[in-house]
């Protein structure tokens, strides 16, 4: 069955030799800088390798893509196969025996295609973005491993995106976690960071564990693990009266909704959803590209890649895709109020990013695949470009996260500040920003599927979702009005100008004032001028001289190097206008000069077509206007100018302590971000030390002390092998000795040794025969 | 003509001289001297038999045994040099290496 099929699959598909240097060029930057770098003197050299190897990888990415658009639609596929990776030789499956290879193969579709593009290019700009924000590191030999963990993060990502196959995508998953744990981490000096490293890496590892099950899973149902193949005949299963598996016997629904749920998981993990997302603000405490490359642009995406590649296992699977459904539209809201009480501007980011990605599993739970994926690429550029305003602002800062001591900054650094302000436009979903479109798209799904009473879930759950998604869409606007409004409005607050008594001591000085010195160069690129270690902890790094910050004053914060603000400004213009790309049909009707859904068009042959089962009545277009009016002219305008109010236009924010004061509770609990981390906390990591303790306890008295007992049995045993060999058998063989030797001495003494005793023995002896004879 | 009783006296004294000087003396050379008085003692032993039975195969073996002493006073001397060279004395009292 899978061999016929294959043949039919990759018929359309075209072959391409160079395929392969797209993900390999990163690999061998990889190479070159981690093995070398810590030879090369002048770090210039690992910029080039760096960022040579990735913008060679974008181009080769854009003229692929050029040749997939010269292609026709239903072909527009190229492939490379490099080698054989597993032969499994033969394996037992549903469909009898497969003899399926694991090709090292990659693939470069719409989809892949476009992630390509994403990933090699928003990494370009982030690695350009790096080599400024890293400065501090060129001098104390960290930048070339740092450059070396992101080009192999660009590697892994791209071999997820354009593996041919789910174990190729598998070897990127894990890929990108590992680069993820080596990047949080990459101050591991610092506690903090190790930990949050770690927790990435575990949090993920659960997630994991879910994603092999359900590709187990998927091989066992259909003997093989190629996306063409699988997607070829995925129809022939679905219709099979039942499928039995080790044992139990169900209808191909309900497998298919085991495996949809398993692979959620997985993307659960690494897409951050409830409630496996504690691990993404933890993990800001890596550098800020890093946050901006794998937290918000990429990494975090792959789960939503993985459910669209997987489309057609989803399609079949309602009550997987009503899962995907739920947790990501509780995502969205809850993670969305997480945002709205945060003072550390990364947090805010990272809270937001986990918003986001729950209004992308929303889109896929509706099963609009593609207005899910198409958030994705607009969320890259706005949060990317969001977070690596947010690391400018840092970095111009000094080091100074909490957006409280900010304020005043878009009169020090405009270009930053345009750049974020036209992002925040985009993510909060103002017409014709690219946030509108894709978000609206999303909500729109959702509704329509209550409105039709669709199959995909049950219509309840569709119109909860969508009130979900509306709240966390206020939300959003609000809190990121907030954001602009704290860090870039009203007065510098850093230089101890502080009217309003508004900032906070940073948690940078806590105790990290032992190595101050005097000549601390304001400028943040001067940092590299200091022979000291400048130990990059954002969090941490500006203590180490603090009068500099607050006490003397009139100093300020300016515009940070073209290597920072222009990656930061080329994103932010694509968040502008990136929303074109899938301009709705609806509008199109009213506004005809943009094509329509370009986008879904696009990545739409590689979506698994179900026949329609239901017939509900379609939406009334005055339906469709009117949500689109309400939220983007009453909704998010809502919620910005009501941050607005709060925020910018009382300069003390009085409004906003009159409201904690009101509500004291319910911002301490929407502060601590509802205590989920304390719950995990008690709930399941003490225990599991406990547990862990108790075993290792175990291991200690029971499993040691067999192993100890039997040593101490045989020390036993040896010791009385030994007295028995020393006292007996070494005792009768002394005592025949001794024997001997007191025998013997009783003739020792006529061996004098002397010649004439001898002799006169000899002579007595002679005389004695005399007489004898003589006497005879 | 002096008597067969009077020399096998004086054979009988050369001899105790010798055997007491061979078990008495320390000196290896003395020994070795006393060791030929006893032979010589013999040797006297042999003439004297010889003329008193009249034959001549008495004398014959006492220039046989002076042949056989000087042999061993060859060998016996070359010892007692190596023993000096090797052990810096010639008293047997020193030289006890087989002593039990």
């Amino acid at each position: 069955m899978t061999t016929t099929m294959e043949h039919a699959m990759t018929a359309a598909s075209h072959p391409s030799s160079y395929l392969w240097l797209i993900p390999f060029l990163p690999f061998f930057g990889f190479l070159i800088n981690g093995l070398s770098g810590r030879k090369l003197r002048n770090t210039k050299v690992v910029d080039f390798i760096a960022l040579g190897s990735v913008g060679l990888a974008f181009l080769l990415t854009l003229w692929h893509f050029a040749q997939l658009a010269g292609l026709p639609a239903d072909g527009r596929s190229l492939h490379q196969s490099l080698w054989t990776w597993f032969d499994i030789g033969g394996a037992r499956v549903l469909g009898g025996l497969t003899t399926y290879k694991v090709e090292w193969a990659y693939k470069f579709d719409a989809l892949s295609g476009c992630m390509a593009l994403l990933v090699s290019g928003a990494g370009f700009l982030i690695h350009l973005f790096s080599t400024g924000y890293m400065a501090e590191e060129r001098n104390d030999g960290r930048y070339y491993r740092f450059m070396a963990y992101l080009n192999l993060f660009v590697f892994s990502m791209l071999n997820l995106v354009l593996g041919a196959n789910i174990l190729m995508m598998f070897l990127g998953w894990e890929g990108v976690g590992l680069c993820s744990y080596l990047l949080i981490g990459f101050y591991f000096e610092k506690e903090f960071a190790a930990v949050a490293g770690k927790k990435a890496f575990v949090t993920n590892r659960i997630g994991d564990f879910g994603f092999m099950i359900g590709f187990f899973l998927i091989f066992q149902v259909f003997g093989t693990l190629d996306y063409d193949t699988l997607m070829g005949s995925v129809r022939g299963i679905a219709t099979m009266p039942a499928i039995t598996l080790y044992g139990h016997t169900a209808s191909p629904t309900w497998w298919f909704n085991l495996i949809g749920c398993c692979l959620f998981v997985g993307a659960m993990g690494k897409s951050a959803q409830i409630p496996l997302y504690v691990w993404l603000p933890d993990a800001m405490a890596g550098p800020t590209p890093v946050s901006a490359l794998i937290h918000a642009a990429t990494m975090v995406t792959s789960g939503l890649y993985m459910i669209t590649r997987l489309n057609f296992i989803y399609v079949n699977a309602p009550v997987a895709l009503a899962v995907v459904l739920a947790f990501g539209s509780l995502t969205a809201f809850v993670a969305a109020t997480m945002g709205l009480a945060q003072y550390d501007i990364k947090k805010v980011l990272a809270y937001s990013t986990v918003s986001q990605l729950g209004f992308m599993f929303m889109g896929m739970g509706a099963g609009a695949f593609s207005a899910g994926m198409f958030h994705v690429f607009t969320h890259a550029f706005f949060k990317a470009s969001l977070f690596l305003g947010s690391g400018a602002v840092i970095a111009a800062c000094h080091h100074e996260q909490d957006m409280r001591n900010m304020g005043g900054l878009k009169k020090l650094m405009p270009i930053t500040a345009m750049s974020m302000i036209l992002a925040t436009f985009a993510i909060a979903g103002i017409f014709p920003f690219s946030g509108f479109f894709s978000k609206d798209e999303i909500l729109w799904k959702v509704f329509e599927g209550w409105y039709q009473h669709g199959h995909y879930t049950g219509p309840t759950l569709n119109l909860v979702a969508w009130i979900l998604g509306m709240l966390g869409a206020f939300c959003t606007a609000f809190y990121m009005t907030r954001l602009i409004a704290m860090t870039f409005y009203g007065e510098y607050r850093g230089a101890g100008n502080d009217p309003y008594g508004l900032t906070v001591q940073s948690e940078a000085h806590h105790g990290h004032d032992d190595h101050g010195h005097g000549a601390h160069g304001h400028d943040a690129h001067d940092h590299q001028a200091n022979g000291l270690h400048e130990l990059d902890q954002p969090h941490n790094h500006r203590g180490d001289d603090p009068e500099d910050h607050d006490v003397v004053p009139g100093h300020h914060p300016h515009e940070v190097s073209w290597r920072m603000w222009l990656p930061v400004a080329i994103l932010a213009g694509l968040a502008v206008v990136g929303g074109l790309l899938n301009y709705p049909e609806s509008l199109h009707r009213i506004l005809p000069i943009v094509p329509a859904e370009l986008f879904s068009k696009w990545i739409e042959p590689l979506l698994y077509q179900v026949a329609p089962v239901h017939h509900g009545e379609h939406v009334p277009p005055a339906i469709e206007y009117g949500l689109m009016a309400w939220a983007t002219l009453v909704w998010a305008p809502g919620a910005m100018l009501l941050a607005w109010w709060i925020y910018k236009v009382d300069p003390s924010w009085s409004r906003a302590k009159a409201f904690v004061t009101r509500f004291p509770n319910l911002f301490r609990w929407v502060n601590a971000k509802y205590y989920v981390d304390e719950f995990y906390e008690a709930a399941l990591i003490e225990p599991i030390k406990r547990f862990s303790a108790q075993l290792w306890s175990f291991d200690t008295w029971v499993v040691d002390g067999m192993v100890n007992g039997a040593a101490r049995t045989t020390i036993i045993w040896a010791d009385l092998s030994h007295w028995i060999d020393q006292k007996l058998v070494d005792g009768a063989v002394n005592l025949t000795a001794y024997i001997i030797q007191e025998t013997s001495s009783v003739f020792r003494g006529l061996q004098s040794g002397r010649v004439q005793h001898y002799a006169f023995v000899m002579f007595l002896g002679f005389l004695v025969f005399a007489f004898w004879k003589f006497l005879a | 003509m002096v008597s067969l009783n009077a020399v096998l006296l004086i054979s009988f004294l050369l001899f105790s001289i010798g055997i007491a000087g061979v078990l008495i003396r320390r000196n290896a050379l003395i020994i070795l001297m006393c060791a030929e008085l006893m032979l010589n003692a013999a040797n006297l032993n042999f003439i004297a038999f010889a003329r008193h039975s009249g034959s001549v195969s008495g004398q014959a073996f006492a220039l046989l045994v002076m042949g056989f002493a000087a042999a061993e006073v060859a060998v016996g001397l070359a010892l007692v040099v190596a023993l000096y060279r090797k052990r810096d004395t010639v008293q047997v009292d020193d030289i006890n290496l087989l002593k039990g």
